[in-house]
């Protein structure tokens, strides 16, 4: 639990804040002038999942909680949580989809991910750049149609619904960018 | 993936990034309904007016036997402007892409921007906020009868971001005092000094060091208690700022502590800077002199001073009002986007890494 300044905030980053710990989920700079700037920040409580946005002076200092991961598998989806076990202990952790975000659209049963822990509380999801879904629901892409473009949309095996080129066929798979949804590759 | 791309693969995109040259074409026509002559300003020149919080792009000019001398992109057109108002132009406006390096990409800032900036002759604050408020209103029915979805929409209502907001006359005026007053419960004329401000920021919970500035203070409490509610469900135009934060306009005549220098903000978003602008050369020089050492301190490019603006001030520059006004910005709000990068069709972005 160490001190920081503005100077080292960073998006993703968990830091106390009144007291409570929250983390950084966006971060920008204000400079009105007279050698002065700021660091505008969104934090959300890791306790209610609220974003609070709050200017600080650069330069001040804020306290880094520390954050562990830890590995879990994903199980299923039970009304608004999502149940995760820990292959060592077996033990389950219901998941609220606040603390996971968009990326309930990605996780796939049995898959592994980084889960991250404050004090024992599972506060957030580590996920990958690249996540590789398959394709269970696409129609063939109507033929000539240049004029909507080169996409149609298809369905993939977690039940999101992706853009992706009139190529790519069901049964296919495909590599999706889970910060923005948006079709990458295929494979 | 690339904008060009993704236009390719979802072209109903188009009519968002359409928003631009409707925008532009609208402000052209305002300004020559009203003989307001456009000005093209250099992208290239030897010196700038310094200015101690902006960070400049540099190159180099070179002659036939590649001799160099040093160039800078312009980080606004005021000087030029400024020196054809001395020179007799009249009223005027200039539309140019403007240049600040070191701020990084946001959600609001792209290292280049476009920027409308205008000057009314023997005219003050008060005029140019009559112009943004008749601007606004010009460009909001430009598109509307522009666009097939718009027509049925009210001629003074623009939605953005599901909200809606009235461009109707008068927008909301309130001095920096006022605002004070009403969302941070402080009585500004009475905090102008840092041994009055500090206290009262203590006391608000924010932490206050032995190296904080007045300024820093007031800012902070500024853009942590008042600016996220200014412009909402209408325009607010802010005005009267404390003379220290407008060194470039004339000082009130009523009370010189606050200075004729206003902003305006829709929905939280600070869209334009306006002054009753400074005419005295002495001062504006001791103000150059100032931001020059400033940007010393802050180890910032030291580049050759625009003494050419200084000697236009003592040929004489009529009494004006000047604003500068966030284009891209304006263009995010009639397109109803978040980010700024969704107005350009190569964001810097997609051009350097990020």
């Amino acid at each position: 639990m160490g001190t920081i300044t503005t100077a080292q905030f960073s998006k993703g980053m968990f830091l106390e804040f009144k007291g409570e710990p929250a983390q950084i989920v966006d971060l920008t700079f204000v400079n009105p002038g007279k050698g002065s700037a700021f660091v505008r920040t969104k934090l959300k409580s890791l306790k209610t999942g609220k974003v609070q946005e709050f200017t600080y002076k650069s330069g001040e200092s804020a306290t880094e909680v520390l954050i562990n991961t830890r590995e879990m598998q994903f199980l299923y989806k039970e009304g608004e949580n999502y149940i995760f076990m820990d292959n060592q202990s077996y033990e389950q952790y219901p998941v609220s989809s606040m603390m996971l975000g968009g990326y309930v659209n990605y996780l796939k049963p049995n898959d592994i991910y980084q889960l991250l822990v404050h004090d024992e509380d599972i506060v957030g999801i580590r996920f990958p750049k690249k996540v590789h879904l398959k394709v269970t629901e696409a129609d063939e892409g109507a033929k000539g149609n240049t004029v909507s473009g080169a996409t149609k949309t298809v369905v993939v095996e977690t039940g999101a619904v992706i853009a992706v080129p009139l190529f790519i066929k069901q049964g296919e798979l495909i590599a999706i960018d889970p910060e923005s949804g948006e079709y990458l590759e295929r494979g | 993936m690339f904008t060009w791309h993704r236009l390719h693969d979802h072209p109903e995109l188009w009519p968002r990034y359409f928003v631009r040259e409707k925008v532009l074409t609208a402000i052209r026509r305002f300004f020559l309904d009203r003989e307001f002559h456009e000005v093209e300003t250099p992208y290239l020149t030897g010196s700038l007016p310094p200015e101690s919080y902006l960070e400049i792009f540099e190159t180099t000019l070179l002659n036939r036997k590649r001799e160099g001398q040093r160039a800078f992109l312009p980080t606004s057109p005021e000087p030029f402007l400024k020196k054809l108002l001395v020179a007799g132009i009249g009223n005027c406006f200039s539309l140019p892409k403007s240049f600040r390096n070191t701020e990084d990409m946001s959600l609001t800032h792209n290292p280049e921007f476009t920027i409308l900036e205008w000057y009314r002759v023997n005219a003050d604050y008060t005029d140019i906020m009559d112009d943004c408020e008749e601007l606004l209103s010009f460009i909001n029915t430009y598109l509307q009868r522009t666009s097939e979805k718009e027509k049925s929409a009210k001629p003074t209502e623009l939605v953005y971001q599901k909200k809606h907001i009235s461009l109707a006359s008068p927008w909301e005026r309130l001095t920096m005092s006022d605002a004070f007053k009403q969302y941070s419960g402080i009585n500004l004329p009475n905090a102008l000094t840092r041994e009055q401000i500090a206290p009262l920021a203590k006391k608000k919970g924010y932490s206050v060091g032995e190296g904080d500035t007045w300024e820093e203070l007031f800012h902070q409490i500024f853009f942590n208690e008042i600016e996220p509610y200014l412009g909402k469900g209408k325009p607010t135009i802010l005005y009267d700022y404390p003379a220290t934060l407008a060194a470039l306009s004339r000082k009130k005549k009523t009370d010189p502590r606050f200075a004729e220098r206003f902003e305006f903000y829709i929905e939280g978003l600070e869209l334009g800077d306006a002054y009753s602008e400074l005419t005295d050369a002495d001062e504006q020089l001791a103000r150059f002199k100032g931001e020059e050492a400033e940007r010393k301190r802050l180890g910032k490019t030291i580049h050759p001073i625009d003494m050419d603006f200084i000697e236009a001030l003592r040929v004489g520059m009529p009494t004006a009002g000047g604003i500068a006004v966030g284009v891209d910005r304006l263009i995010m709000l009639f397109a109803d986007v978040v980010d700024i990068a969704d107005t350009l069709f190569f964001p810097a972005g997609d051009l350097f890494n990020k």
